[in-house]
C-alpha cells in the first residue's frame, strides 16, 4: 500500500476541483460513481484482501438507500432523530452482514463459491420482497420524493458531503490495512488452515471483514438516497452488483482507490457512451475481460510498479518484549478409543494413545496408518464419529481448529503452510500475537514490533528470519519448514504436533531442524509430537515412540523396545496385516 | 382426475426441462469446476439456431445438431481462448465468462436483431394421453428426453471415456500421470456442455419466448437446481430438478408466483448454507 | 445525412459536458431530447423509437420547425435503472439544453426523472400508464385502462359473449391499477372475474396459472404481462388449446410481442390500444406511409411505443406554437385543451390527459386486423392543480 501514500492526495486535489473545471452537473455525476465507488472498495476489502467474493453487494448497497431514503423523509425536520438514523443506515446493513458472514463461515471451511452464491442468492430474495412489499419500500415505485440531505443541494454542495464519505471510507480501510488487523485478514486469503492453527477464528475475520464492507455499501447507500432523491428496487438488483464487481476488477481488487478510479473511469464512460454508442457493452465486455485475463489486478496494478520506484519507508523495530506464557504441569493429550471414519473407510478405528511427560514423541507407522488423520482430529478438521480426545482432563473433541490452537496446542503441517505473499516478518508477527492480543493491539498501526525470547533464539539459530522484508513464497523449501516451524513454536505451546516437518531437507537442513527442535523443545518446555518415517530421526529425536497401524496404537515405548516387539516387525516387513 | 394427470404432466415437462436446461452446466460446473455464467447465452445460441434453421427452411430436427455443432464450437473457442488459462482462480472464471455471456448477447443482437422471434412447434396440437389432451410437442420433448437421459446414465456408468471423464474429476494429476490427456478432455467436456445447452436451447425454442435476454432466466435456474442436487451425478441433476420443480410448481400454486419464486430462493439459500455439497454427493 | 448530425450533435453533447464552461454563443436549434430504452429487455422498441424521431423531426423541420427554428433532437436511454434515466435527463437538459423532455419508459423511471426535474421543464410521458399523477408540469399521452377497455369489454362482452374473465398480470402498479379499473367495467357488462394472478418478471413456466385457467372454466383471459413474459403465456396458451376455451385480450400486445407469439399461438387473441402498424386511417396513413417509404419496407415495425414518441413530437409542436414560447409556463397555461392530428386522429388534452380514439384488433396470421374503432375516448383520469 505504499502506492497509496503518493497518490491519495493528488487525487483528492483532483477531485476537489471537478465542480471548478467542469461544472456542477459532472460533479453531480462524479459524485454518483464515487458513491459505487465507495461500495467497490469494500468489495475489494472482502476481495482483494480477504478472499472472499461478494457477488451481491447491492443488498447493502440498496439497504442502506432505503434506510437512508426512509430516515430523511421521516425524519425530515427532526435532525435529533434524523442523524442517529441515517447512522443507522450504516450499522444494520454492517449487523445484518456480520450475521450472513458468521452463519456462513462457521458452517463452511475455505472460500469455496458457496458464500459468493448465498450473497447473490440473498440479493434477489430482497429484490424480490421490495419490488413486492408496497407499504414498506413502495414496491415497484420505489421510495419518491426524498428530501435532500438538510443544508445540502444534491445538484452542487452535496459532493462535498460525499467527497467527505470517501475520504472517510478510504481512510478507515487504510486504517485497517495498516494495522495487524489488516495482516490477518490478508493472511485469511493465504493460508486458512495455518492461521486458525495459529488460533485465530477465521470466520469472525472474514465476518467482520464483510461487515465493514457492508457499513460503506450502506453509508453509500444513505448518500445515494439523498443525491437522487428517488429509491427503486433496482438498487437491489443483481445487475448492479454485477457492475460494482466490473469496476472492482477493473479498478484493482487488491487496491484501496482503484476501485473507486474503477467506478468512476468505467461507470461514467458507460453512462455517457450508453446514448450515443449502441456497442457500449461490447466495449464494456472486451475491457472487462482483457483485465481479467491480463491484468488481473486491474488498473491500479499496472500503475503500482511505475510507482513502486518511489523511496520506501522505513518500518519500526521490534522493540516490544511479550513476555513467554507460564509454564505448570503439562496437560495430558489423550485419544480414548477415537474413531473416524469416512463413507465406508475406516481411518482410525479406535485409536487410543496417551501423552503424559513433557519431551520428544514420535508417532510412525506404514502409509495409511492413520497418522496425518489423528492430528486432523485433534484439530477438529475430521469429525469424530466414536471415542473421545482429552486435554487436561477436559473433553476437546470435535472442537474447531482455532479454539484447539488457543489451548496451546500447536500445528505444523508437512507441506509448509505459509502466507506466500506476505513477508517473513508478517509471519513472525502473526505468530507473535497467536499467543493472545487484544483488540486496541488489532487496531494500532505499524507491525514488526514484537518480539520474545523463543523468537531471539530461532534468529540465532537460522539467520535467514531477520531478512524481515523478503516475501514468503519465494523462500526455499527448506527454509519454510523452518518459519512454518517457527510460527507453531514462537507463542510457546504446551504441545506441537509436527507432521514429518523433515520432509523435502536436505541432510545439513535436517540436522540443523532437528537441533533446533531439541533445543526448543528442551529449553522452553515444549512437548512435540512428531510424525516421521526417517528413523534416523527418529533415532536422534524421541524419547517415546508411538507405532500405529491401521487406526489403532499397535505398540509404544522406546525405540529399542519397539524395534523389538513382534508385532511391530511383522507389519513393518510385511509379515500379518 | 383429469386435473392432477394434467399437474401430473406438467411437473414431468417441468421437471425434465429443468434437468435439460441444468445438464450443461452440470457438466462444465461438474467436471471442470468453472461456473459458467455464459451457459444461459448457450441455451439462447440453441434457440436462435433452431430460428436460424427454420428461416433457412430447413426442419426443426435438423436444427438440433446443428446447434450442437454451434454451440459446441463456441464452447470449444471459449476454452481454449479464454478459460484455460483460469483454472486455477476459479473467481476469474466466474468472471470471464461473465463478460463473454455479455459478448454472446451482444452478437446475438448484431445477428438476429433485438426483437423476439418465433419458432414454430413441428408437430402442433395434442395427443390423448390416458383421456386426456396434452400438447403433443411437449410429448414429444419428454419423451426423447426421457430416452437420451437414460441411455446417458448408462453411458456415464458403463463406458471407457466416462471412467476417463471421472478419473480426471477425482485426480487431474494422476490422470496426466496415467495418460488420460486432461487438457484435450477440458475442452472436450467444455464443448459438450455448451453443446448440451444448444440442444436444450433448440428443443425448447418453440415452447418459450425468444430473445437476446432470454439467457438470464435459464442460467438461474440451473444454479437452483444444481446447488439443491449436487455435482457431479446424474442422480443429483434429476434429485436437483425434482426438487426444483415440485417446489416451483406447488409454491407458485399455492402462494401466487412471486410467492413461489421467493420460496426458490429461500430453498437455494437454505441448500447453500447448511448442505453445499447438495443431496447427492457424487463427488 | 441525419445520423451524421445526430453522431455531431452527440458528440458535441459529450465533449461540452467534459470541457470547462465557455461562453458558447447559443446556436439556434430548438432542442427537444426523447428517452426511451435503448439496452435491456425493453429496448424492443429501441430500433422503431429512432426511426420515428428520425421521421417526426425531419417532417417538422422541413415544414418550418417550431417557433420558427430547426429542432435538434438528442435521445437518452431509459433501458436500465431509474437513477441511470434521471443522469440521462439530467445531462439532456443541463448540458445539451433542451427545452422539453419525451419519454415513453416504464413509470418507475417516469416518477424518478420528475422527481428530478420538477417541472422547469415539460415533460411529456407518451406510453401506456395507469392514469392519476399529476405533478406540474408532467403531461401524458398514452392511453389509459379507462379508454383501453372502457368501450371494449362491452364490446367482447356482446360480440363474444365473454362473460367469465381470468386476470394475469405481471406483479407490479399497472396490471394491479388496470385490474381494478377493469373489474366494475366487467361487472357492469354482466360478467364475473373467475380468477387473479400476479407474476413475478423472471417466471418462464406459466403451467400452474395456464391450468388455473383451464379449471376455472373462463371465456376471456385480460392479459396485462408485459415483455417477454407476455410471449412466452401466450404461447404456451395456445400450445395447451386454451384459444378455443377462451379469448385473450391485451392492453400492451403489439407488434413485436405479436410476431414472438408467432401467427400459430395467436387464434382468438385480442389487443386494445391507439395506434397499430396496421391502422389505415388517413391519419395514420399520414403517418405510416412516409415512414417505410423513408426507412424501406424492413424498417423496424412501427407500434404503439414508437408511434407515442411521434405524437409527443406533434403535441410539443402544437403546445410551443400556441404559447408562443419556449416558457415552462406558457407550457403549462397552452397544453390545456389543446389539439392536434395524430396518427391515431385527433387528440384533445384536458387536465393534462389526453382524449384519443382506441382501437380493437385482433390477430390475423402474423399481423394485426383492425376490427372496431373508438372515437374520442374519454381517459377517464385529469390533473385539477
Amino acid at each position: 500500500m505504499r502506492v497509496a501514500d503518493l497518490s491519495l492526495p493528488l487525487l483528492l486535489a483532483a477531485l476537489v476541483a471537478v465542480p471548478f473545471v467542469f461544472g456542477n452537473f459532472t460533479a453531480y455525476q462524479v459524485g454518483l460513481f464515487l458513491l459505487y465507488g465507495i461500495v467497490a472498495q469494500g468489495i475489494a476489502l472482502c476481495w482483494g484482501r480477504v478472499g472472499i467474493l461478494p457477488l451481491g453487494q447491492a443488498l447493502f448497497f440498496g439497504l442502506g438507500a432505503y434506510l437512508g431514503g426512509g430516515a430523511l423523509i421521516r425524519f425530515e425536520h427532526s435532525p435529533i432523530l434524523l442523524y442517529p438514523a441515517l447512522l443507522g443506515a450504516v450499522l444494520v446493513p454492517a449487523a445484518v452482514a456480520g450475521a450472513i458472514g458468521l452463519l456462513v463461515f462457521r458452517r463452511n471451511v475455505g472460500s469455496g463459491p458457496y458464500f459468493s452464491l448465498i450473497t447473490l442468492a440473498l440479493s434477489m430474495l430482497a429484490y424480490q420482497i421490495a419490488l413486492g412489499a408496497d407499504w414498506l419500500t413502495g414496491g415497484y415505485m420505489g421510495l419518491n420524493g426524498i428530501p435532500p440531505l438538510p443544508g445540502t443541494d444534491p445538484w452542487s454542495t452535496l459532493y462535498w458531503v460525499i467527497l467527505g464519505a470517501l475520504v472517510l471510507s478510504t481512510g478507515v480501510l487504510l486504517w485497517i490495512t495498516r494495522s495487524p488487523l489488516g495482516q490477518l485478514l490478508h493472511a485469511v486469503s493465504q493460508n486458512e488452515d495455518r492461521l486458525s492453527f495459529l488460533g485465530f477464528d477465521i470466520a469472525r475475520l472474514k465476518a467482520l471483514a464483510f461487515a465493514v464492507s457492508a457499513a460503506l455499501a450502506g453509508m453509500a447507500g444513505a448518500l445515494y438516497a439523498a443525491q437522487q432523491g428517488i429509491v427503486t428496487p433496482q438498487v437491489l438488483a443483481y445487475v448492479l452488483s454485477g457492475e460494482l464487481l466490473i469496476w472492482t476488477a477493473v479498478g484493482g481488487r487488491a487496491s484501496l482507490i482503484g476501485p473507486v478510479a474503477g467506478a468512476v473511469l468505467i461507470g461514467m464512460l458507460t453512462s455517457n457512451l450508453r446514448d450515443t454508442f449502441q456497442y457500449w457493452e461490447i466495449l464494456l465486455a472486451l475491457l472487462f475481460l482483457a483485465i481479467v485475463l491480463f491484468a488481473p489486478t486491474g488498473l491500479a496494478g499496472l500503475v503500482a510498479p511505475l510507482l513502486k520506484r518511489l523511496p520506501k519507508r522505513a518500518h519500526a523495530v521490534r522493540d516490544v518484549e511479550r513476555p513467554l506464557p507460564d509454564r505448570g504441569d503439562p496437560p495430558t493429550l489423550s485419544f480414548e478409543e477415537v474413531r473416524v471414519t469416512i463413507g465406508s473407510v475406516r481411518i482410525l478405528q479406535g485409536l487410543s494413545l496417551e501423552l503424559k511427560k513433557r519431551g520428544l514423541h514420535c508417532l510412525i507407522g506404514p502409509n495409511g496408518a492413520g497418522k496425518t488423520s489423528a492430528f486432523n482430529a485433534l484439530m477438529g478438521r475430521l469429525p469424530v464419529s466414536g471415542g473421545r480426545i482429552t486435554w487436561g482432563g477436559r473433553d476437546i473433541t470435535g472442537l474447531p481448529a482455532h479454539k484447539v490452537a488457543r489451548l496451546g496446542i500447536g500445528r505444523k503441517l508437512q507441506v509448509p503452510a505459509i502466507f506466500h505473499d506476505m513477508t517473513v516478518g508478517a509471519h513472525l508477527d502473526i505468530a507473535l500475537w497467536s499467543g493472545g492480543i487484544s483488540g486496541w493491539e488489532l487496531l494500532g498501526q505499524g507491525a514488526f514490533r514484537y518480539r520474545n525470547e523463543i523468537l531471539g533464539v530461532l534468529k540465532e539459530m537460522f539467520p535467514f528470519l531477520n531478512d524481515e522484508d523478503k516475501r514468503a513464497g519465494d523462500l526455499s523449501l527448506g527454509h519454510r519448514q523452518v518459519l512454518e516451524f517457527a510460527l507453531a513454536v514462537i507463542a510457546r505451546p504446551e504441545v506441537v504436533l509436527l507432521d514429518e516437518p523433515c520432509a523435502g531437507l536436505s541432510t545439513q537442513e535436517t540436522a540443523d531442524l532437528i537441533a533446533a527442535m531439541r533445543k526448543i523443545a528442551g529449553r522452553f518446555d515444549i512437548s512435540a509430537l512428531i510424525i516421521e518415517h526417517d528413523f534416523s530421526v527418529v533415532e536422534e529425536l524421541s524419547d517415546h515412540i508411538f507405532v500405529l497401524h491401521q487406526g489403532q496404537t499397535l505398540s509404544e515405548g522406546t525405540l529399542e523396545a519397539i524395534r523389538a516387539d513382534h508385532k511391530v516387525q511383522a507389519v513393518y516387513t510385511g509379515g500379518t496385516k | 382426475m383429469d386435473a392432477s394427470l394434467f399437474f401430473l404432466l406438467n411437473m414431468g415437462y417441468g421437471v425434465l426441462t429443468l434437468a435439460l436446461v441444468a445438464l450443461g452446466l452440470a457438466v462444465i460446473f461438474g467436471l471442470l469446476g468453472v461456473m459458467n455464467m455464459a451457459h444461459g447465452e448457450f441455451i439462447a445460441m440453441g434457440a436462435y439456431s433452431a430460428y436460424a434453421a427454420q428461416s433457412a427452411g430447413l426442419p426443426l430436427f435438423v436444427s438440433l445438431p446443428a446447434a450442437a455443432v454451434v454451440t459446441g464450437a463456441v464452447g470449444w473457442l471459449i476454452e481454449a481462448t479464454v478459460v484455460r488459462h483460469l483454472y486455477e482462480r476459479p473467481f476469474d472464471t466466474l468472471l470471464a465468462t461473465w463478460g463473454i455471456s455479455i459478448l454472446l448477447r451482444e452478437g446475438i443482437k448484431l445477428l438476429f436483431g433485438v426483437d423476439y422471434k418465433s419458432v414454430v412447434e413441428p408437430v402442433s396440437g395434442s395427443t390423448g394421453v390416458l383421456g386426456i389432451d396434452y400438447p403433443t410437442y411437449r410429448i414429444a420433448v419428454m419423451a426423447a428426453l426421457l430416452v437420451c437421459f437414460f441411455l446417458l446414465f448408462l453411458w456415464y456408468r458403463k463406458s471407457h471415456a466416462s471412467a476417463r471423464v471421472r478419473a480426471m474429476i477425482a485426480n487431474p494429476e494422476l490422470a496426466a500421470i496415467v495418460g488420460i490427456n486432461t487438457e484435450r478432455l477440458a475442452s472436450l467436456a467444455f464443448a459438450i456442455g455448451a453443446a448440451s445447452a444448444g440442444i436444450a436451447g433448440a428443443m425448447l425454442a418453440p415452447l418459450v419466448q425468444i430473445e437476446p435476454y432470454m439467457g438470464i432466466n435459464y442460467l438461474l435456474q440451473s444454479f437452483f437446481v444444481l446447488v439443491v442436487g449436487g455435482l457431479g451425478s446424474f442422480q443429483g441433476l434429476f434429485i436437483g430438478s425434482g426438487v426444483i420443480g415440485g417446489v416451483a410448481s406447488t409454491a407458485s400454486a399455492a402462494l401466487g408466483g412471486s410467492g413461489g419464486y421467493v420460496t426458490l430462493l429461500l430453498v437455494s439459500i437454505l441448500f447453500l448454507w447448511l448442505k453445499p455439497e447438495g443431496l447427492y454427493a457424487g463427488r | 445525412m441525419e445520423r451524421r448530425d445526430f453522431l455531431k450533435a452527440s458528440l458535441i453533447a459529450s465533449i461540452s459536458a467534459v470541457t470547462p464552461r465557455l461562453a458558447l454563443a447559443q446556436s439556434d436549434t430548438l432542442k427537444l431530447g426523447f428517452l426511451f430504452p435503448k439496452s435491456g429487455p425493453a429496448a424492443i422498441f429501441g430500433p422503431s423509437s429512432e426511426t420515428s424521431i428520425k421521421l417526426g423531426v425531419s417532417q417538422i423541420n422541413a415544414a418550418g420547425g417550431i417557433l420558427g427554428r430547426q429542432i435538434e433532437a438528442f435521445t437518452g436511454d431509459a433501458g436500465g435503472a431509474p437513477s441511470d434515466t434521471v443522469q440521462a435527463a439530467q445531462r439532456m437538459w443541463r448540458s445539451n439544453g433542451i427545452v422539453a423532455l419525451i419519454g415513453q419508459h416504464d413509470s418507475a423511471s417516469r416518477a424518478a426523472v420528475i422527481g428530478s426535474i420538477h417541472g422547469q421543464i415539460p415533460y411529456i410521458f407518451t406510453a401506456l400508464s395507469e392514469g392519476g399523477f399529476c405533478q406540474p408540469g408532467l403531461y401524458a399521452l398514452g392511453e389509459t385502462p379507462q379508454q383501453q377497455l372502457g368501450p371494449v369489454i362491452p364490446y367482447l362482452a356482446k360480440e363474444k359473449r365473454a362473460s367469465k374473465w381470468y386476470l394475469v398480470g405481471n406483479d407490479y402498479d399497472w396490471p394491479r391499477k388496470s385490474n381494478d379499473i377493469a373489474k366494475p367495467m366487467i361487472k357492469a357488462s354482466g360478467g364475473n372475474i373467475v380468477g387473479e394472478e400476479y407474476l413475478p418478471f423472471s417466471v418462464n413456466n406459466f403451467d400452474t396459472t395456464l391450468s388455473k385457467i383451464r379449471d376455472s372454466g373462463a371465456d376471456a383471459v385480460f392479459i396485462t404481462l408485459v415483455g417477454s413474459a407476455s410471449v412466452g403465456f401466450n404461447r404456451a396458451y395456445a400450445s395447451f388449446g386454451l384459444d378455443k376455451q377462451a379469448l385473450r385480450l391485451g392492453t400492451l400486445i403489439e407488434e413485436n410481442t405479436l410476431a414472438g407469439i408467432g401467427a400459430e399461438n395467436s387464434k382468438n387473441l385480442f389487443s386494445s390500444v391507439g395506434y397499430f402498424d396496421a391502422l389505415d386511417t388517413p391519419a395514420a396513413l399520414a403517418f405510416r406511409t412516409p415512414y417505410y417509404k423513408t426507412f424501406g419496407k424492413d424498417a423496424p415495425v412501427l407500434n404503439t411505443a414508437s408511434e407515442g414518441l411521434y405524437e409527443g413530437l406533434l403535441f410539443v409542436k402544437a403546445v410551443f406554437g400556441k404559447a408562443g414560447s419556449t416558457d415552462p409556463k406558457a407550457f403549462a397555461a397552452a397544453a390545456e385543451g389543446a389539439s392536434y392530428q395524430g396518427p391515431r386522429g385527433q387528440v384533445t388534452m384536458k387536465g393534462r390527459f389526453v382524449n384519443s380514439n382506441v382501437y380493437l384488433a385482433t390477430a390475423e396470421g402474423a399481423a394485426f386486423k383492425i376490427i372496431e374503432s373508438f372515437q374520442n375516448v374519454d381517459p377517464g383520469t385529469a390533473c385539477t392543480n
